[in-house]
Formats: structure tokens, sequence, C-alpha cells
């Protein structure tokens, strides 16, 4: 399956993108993702926290992503 | 009223907005660039944000405030982009039947933003820039 990436703030110097496609196997979970990308980047990996949104929603880590989806992933909020 | 915006808000406008007959009271917050943090001098700061999510936890959080505080009326505006020191980031302003109500609602509602609401403040100190860390969520 073909998913879009997207990364905010911190991420977004981490990995010198905004967004990126990545193929993945079938029935992947968000968690599944996640170790994914902290397994590509480093400096994402060594966060204490990542937080990651699918199609512009929070959703269980458990949740199965399929073609086409939007993930988001990004550090602790420190807005207001 | 919920809006996340690059331009600046004219406080005594949003404040006349919320207004209601009903109301007993009315609170604000509003939120500014401080000109030191973590001991450095903040020479100005940018904040990012992801406006899809942010819009919809905004929309959330107030509707547990006022449900939890029966509120009459929330207006949230949260600012984005290049910000000076001493200009506003972020309004908040609820109307309520009492005060207690006010007050607690206005703090439920910053401090759920604080945590929850995918905004990111980047500060500029003389020893360069620096993403401003979050508090980590469970």
């Amino acid at each position: 399956m073909k998913i879009k990436i997207k990364y905010y703030a911190s991420f977004k110097e981490f990995t010198n993108k905004d967004e990126e496609f990545l193929d993945l196997e079938e029935g992947m979970t968000l968690a599944e993702i996640r170790n994914y990308v902290k397994d590509i980047y480093e400096k994402i990996g060594r966060q204490e926290q990542v937080l990651v949104a699918l199609n512009g929603n929070f959703k269980p880590l458990d949740t199965v992503v399929t073609d086409g989806d939007i993930l988001s992933f990004f550090p602790p909020v420190s807005g207001g | 009223m919920i809006k996340i915006q690059q331009e600046d808000f004219d406080i005594n406008k949003l404040i006349n907005r919320i207004r209601s007959c009903d109301s007993g009271c009315i609170v604000s917050f509003i939120g500014t660039v401080r000109e030191h943090s973590r001991g450095k001098e903040v020479t100005r700061m940018s904040l990012e944000v992801y406006e899809e999510l942010a819009l919809s936890e905004l929309k959330k959080i107030t509707e547990e405030a006022s449900e939890k505080y029966s509120l009459n009326g929330v207006d949230i505006v949260h600012r984005f982009g290049d910000l000076l020191v001493g200009d506003n980031i972020v309004y908040i302003g609820v109307s309520a039947g009492h005060r207690e109500q006010g007050f607690g609602g206005c703090r439920y509602i910053i401090d759920e933003l604080k945590k929850r609401v995918p905004i990111w403040k980047k500060e500029y100190t003389e020893d360069g820039e620096e993403w401003v860390e979050g508090e980590k969520i469970e």
C-alpha cells in the first residue's frame, strides 16, 4: 500500500521534508508505521514522544492503515 | 467561534462578541510573546500549526468545557506565523452565568490547548533558534 507521511515542527527539520510517500506492507498499524519511521530517521527515533495522527484525527495506535491514508508525525505540542 | 489565523485580533471586538444577556461574566485569556524564556532573551517567535487537527481538537475542547462548566459562549483565536515580543498569540473568551464557571472554563480550555492542540513555537534568541519543548501527553 502507498501512504503519505507529513512531518511537522522539529520533525520537518529532522527529515528535511514536509512530506513523503512510503510503500508499505498491507495491514500495518499506526504503531508499526511509527516504529518504521523512527528506524528511518534517527533523530525522530531518539525523541521521548512521537505523536501520530491518521487522516487529520488522533486514532488508537492499533488502528490498521489502508492504501491512500495520510499519516502525520509530530512532537508534543507547545502552542498557547 | 474558533479561528486559526496569521493576523492579529482586536480584543475589544472579541469581548463584545461574547457578551450575552444571560451571562453574568466574561472571562478572557490572552497569551503573548514573552521577552525571556529559559534564561535567554527572545527576539522573536514563529508558530507552526497543523490546521486540520488543531481545529478539530479546539472544537472538542470547546464542547468539553461548555458541558463541564455550563458556558454560554466560547471564542478561541490562535495565531501562527512570525511574531514579535509582546505580540498576541492566543485569545480565549468565555461567557457564563457565574464567575466560578467562567474562570474554570477558561482555565480548562487553555490547559487542554497546551496539551492537545498541534501548534508549535520556535523561539529566536541571541544563541540561535530553538523549538519550545511541549509537555509529554498520555
